[in-house]
């Protein structure tokens, strides 16, 4: 290293080709980095163009409104698709709420303290559980026990069950990114506490609030392993298949992917799954995108700031 | 612009020379066309206001810049008459040759003695026989050998702030630098422990050059046998010690010196 | 008129709290009951159907409807999909965490980021589906054979884990101060020293956790694992043949086994043990973060 700087005598007991050989290293090392962050973006790309080529011959009108056939060829999943989104909306009318409050609780209101501790421990718990396996209690509670059989309300409940402990989070993340200067001001006008948060907190914390919600949505969307029991996988036929009661089996289209490519029974059934798959992707491009964009917008109109 | 002030007598070497050195931060100019010579084995000490640059000054003596995104430095800093911005140059072997000591204590979640090792290991050193021998000449040049010869396993974080100081300054003599740059390295200690690291300094030049910079007059006063005074970015003055708290040439240096502005 | 509109406000301070404390407890019940109607349901194989736990756990004579119960290729196949999955997905991920803390420029991570939160969106049946039309026949050309099995599934996986690795790994080496990475520039250190040296080893257990998230998330991934493990009820022998997982034989079998059987009730007990190893894991976590505290 001392000749590094050319013509200077060497000083140090310690040879130079070794600092050749941590160079190299040094190299390869950043190569490596970088092309394993490389190659998880082309990873991505290849997914998304392989199920665009995939189903795009699938995408049609007819297939995206249509209903889905029971032995023949050219079935749709319009029903699936709007069972995904009346789950979804079901499921964030219980979620969304309880998991706010539960928030706003232990983020402005719980001093430290058993009742807090318990809380926080147990949506750690409930975040650990697989779906799999929230979706054997949603079958073992609302099936069952219940009697409800396969609904749509089941499967919504099983599903805020399991997206509970993440919108907790989600919310109070956002309560913290409020500065606490809000909150003091607030309290010296003679607010109340709850009237600080309805008011002066949760209005700013709306942007990253919502992001939250639609970026959960997205997952909400894609969610099979807890609705195959809960919810059901069987495809109804015919014009009941459009249904807003909630106690009916309601098959949305992440489980119809998989009963379609389990079963098989009808001859394009490839295609639909192709079908399917290609509109979940695009579904969660959506949600993603609309994510950061009303995050951001709401941020500017509640707040007057950009994000 | 200041010629390339000369403040030793001709006996003594020149072991750095900063020539037009300039640095950038972005667009913002954080040091305009210093030049310096820095005698061999002994203390420079690099005083002014807070803003000054002498930190920016310091940084560039190793290349530390190249660190940071968006700095420029032009100009050369030559060690033994070797630039060590010349192209083909490798920072890491500059930083070998010429160590810093920070502020605040940075000591590696490690313990003491894998601190210590740490440079000596980066450079091939592989007997623990001859690692042990390094890490103790390393620790009693630091003076810091008898308060952990019985611990050297333990954490490095266990130990006082004074202490971790010492042994971030064993860390860097580890490696078997020439010049040793401090940047105000005492200042977040307390008093017992400056005077530990101050008397520390003194015993170092008797095998290397040392440029602290200081924001205390009364350190500087204290161990440095010269003084560069800076200002806004500025290199205002160089010379003796003595001369420069007691007759320095320069107005600015003056007005720093006797307190018209901190 | 001030105490009237005082006394309003405080009562409706109290029913607000009231709804607060309500929605709170609501996680602790949630729980209580998961657990408890689990434990019910997934014991009732050893109690009320008489099969005995080692049976159960080590046995590997499985046959659902045959009343043969011994659950070893489930745990063996999940098992070793997981641990292939962290294999791969492990150092992978603390890679591009790496890459994203110490390397990537402003612009770059900028557009890399989004793309990883895209990964993290793709539902699991997608990626099954990819799997299994993309991934096996494409191990089936390269190795001559059917193409799932434990390969196709510890790839998928770790494609599946990936997203939280990374993201937990970059948190963990964001946090170590800069004071250490420059002590170690100024000791001449390379980037890929320091890196490996002292970012790495000060972030250790942030990468710990971030890797034992990731097994968590991978044991109890069920349709990724479905679509492509083959579900043959053996003990797995080669990467190469089709095996199956708790999760995989839960989703397939579930349907078919009659109410009140003990065909069902071994399934709910490959839940109960799945839902003990979660939470084991992030007990693990809990435990381990507080040692080091």
């Amino acid at each position: 290293m001392a000749s590094a700087i050319a013509g200077a005598p060497p000083v140090n007991s310690f040879s130079e080709s070794h600092a050749r050989g941590r160079r190299l290293v040094d190299s390869i090392a950043t190569v490596m980095l970088w092309a394993a962050a490389i190659s998880v973006i082309g990873m991505l790309i290849l997914f998304v163009v392989y199920l665009f080529v995939q189903g795009a011959s699938a995408i049609s009108w007819h297939f995206l409104v249509g209903y889905p056939s029971a032995a023949d060829a050219g079935g749709g999943v319009g029903p699936e698709i709007f069972n995904s989104f009346y789950v979804l909306i079901l499921t964030l009318i219980f979620t969304v709420p309880i998991s706010v409050l539960a928030g706003v609780y232990l983020q402005e209101y719980a001093g430290p303290g058993r009742f807090r501790e318990l809380v926080q421990f147990s949506a750690e718990s409930l975040a650990t559980v697989p779906s799999i396996v929230m979706g054997l209690f949603g079958l073992i509670v609302f099936v069952s026990l219940f009697h409800w059989h396969f609904t749509a309300l089941g499967g919504a409940l099983t599903l805020t069950l399991l997206n509970l402990p993440t919108m907790m989070r989600v919310t109070q993340e956002a309560l913290s990114g409020v500065p606490a200067t809000y909150r003091e001001a607030s309290m010296a006008l003679g607010a109340t506490k709850w009237q600080t948060v309805l008011r002066a907190i949760l209005p700013s914390a709306i942007g990253p609030l919502t992001t939250g919600v639609v970026l959960v949505s997205g997952r909400i969307f894609g969610e099979t392993a807890a609705l195959i029991f809960t919810a059901g996988a069987s495809v109804s036929y015919g014009a009941s298949a459009y249904d807003f009661n909630p106690f009916h089996t309601a098959e949305t289209l992440a489980v119809h992917l998989y009963s379609t490519q389990r079963e098989a029974l009808v001859p394009d059934a490839a295609q639909i799954a192709n079908g399917s798959a290609l509109v979940l992707l695009v579904m969660v491009l959506i949600f993603n995108v609309t994510a950061r964009l009303v995050g951001r917008q709401l941020t500017l109109r509640f707040t007057g700031k950009a994000p | 612009m200041v010629e390339p002030l000369d403040p030793k007598p001709s006996a003594l070497k020149s072991k750095m020379r900063v020539a037009d050195l300039d640095v950038y931060y972005g667009a913002f100019q954080a040091m305009k066309h210093a030049n310096l010579d820095v005698p061999e084995r002994r203390v420079m000490a690099l005083i002014g206001p807070s803003g000054c640059g002498k930190s920016t000054f310091l940084r560039a003596l190793n290349r530390m810049h190249d660190l940071t995104p968006g700095a420029r430095v032009t100009g050369s800093v030559t060690l033994d008459g070797n630039d060590i911005y010349a192209p083909g140059v490798d920072p890491v072997a500059v930083r070998h040759r010429i160590g810093m000591v920070f502020q605040r204590p940075n000591p590696f979640p490690k313990s003491i003695f894998e601190n210590v090792v740490y440079g000596p290991k980066i450079h091939g050193e592989g007997n623990s026989k001859r690692l042990a021998e390094i890490c103790e000449k390393s620790l009693r040049a630091a003076a810091l050998w008898d308060e952990v010869k019985d611990r050297l396993n333990r954490s490095a974080l266990d130990l006082s702030g004074g202490q971790q100081q010492r042994l971030c300054i064993a860390r860097v003599l580890a490696v078997e630098p020439e010049v040793i740059l401090m940047d105000e390295p005492a200042s977040a200690l307390d008093p017992i422990a400056t005077s530990k690291i101050e008397d520390l300094i003194g015993q170092l030049t008797k095998d290397y050059t040392v440029i602290i910079v200081t924001h205390s007059m009364q350190q500087a006063a204290r161990i440095s046998d010269f003084t560069t005074f800076f200002l806004l970015g500025d290199l205002i003055e160089v010379g003796t010690t003595s001369d420069i708290f007691t007759r320095p040439t320069d107005k600015r240096t003056e007005d720093y010196i006797t307190g018209r502005y901190g | 008129m001030v105490a009237v509109r005082a006394n309003k406000a405080h009562r409706e301070e109290r029913i607000a709290l009231g709804f607060l404390m309500t929605s709170s407890a609501i996680f602790v019940l949630a729980i209580a009951l998961i657990i408890g109607f689990l434990a019910y349901n997934g014991t009732l194989l050893f109690w009320h159907d008489h099969v005995s736990l080692p049976a159960f756990l080590f046995g590997t004579d499985w046959d659902g409807f045959g009343g043969k119960f011994g659950a070893a290729p489930f745990i063996a196949g999940s098992l070793l999909a997981t641990g292939f999955a962290i294999l791969i997905g492990g150092p992978l991920g603390v890679a591009i965490g790496l890459f994203f803390s110490e390397l990537a420029p402003e612009r770059v991570a900028a557009t890399f980021k989004p793309a990883i939160e895209v990964l993290v969106g793709i539902p699991s049946i997608v990626y099954g589906w990819i799997g299994l039309t993309l991934l096996v026949p494409f191990i089936a050309k390269v190795f001559h054979a059917e193409g799932d099995g434990l390969l196709a599934a510890g790839i998928v996986l770790s494609i599946m884990i990936l997203p939280t690795v990374i993201s937990l790994s970059e948190d963990a080496l964001r946090v170590v101060p800069n004071s250490l990475r420059e002590g170690s520039a100024a000791l001449g250190a390379t980037r890929w020293e320091t890196m490996s040296r002292v970012l790495i080893p000060a972030a250790s257990s942030g990468l710990a956790v971030a890797v034992i998230l990731g097994i968590a998330r991978a044991i109890g991934e069920t349709l990724a694992v479905q679509l492509v493990l083959g579900n043959a009820a053996v003990m797995p022998s080669s990467l190469l043949l089709a095996a199956s997982a708790l999760t995989s034989e839960i989703v397939m079998d579930m349907g078919d086994a009659p109410e009140g059987s003990a065909f069902r009730h071994a399934l709910f007990s490959m839940a109960l043990l799945l839902l003990l190893i979660a939470m084991g894991l992030i007990l693990l976590i809990r435990f381990a973060l507080r040692k080091r505290t």
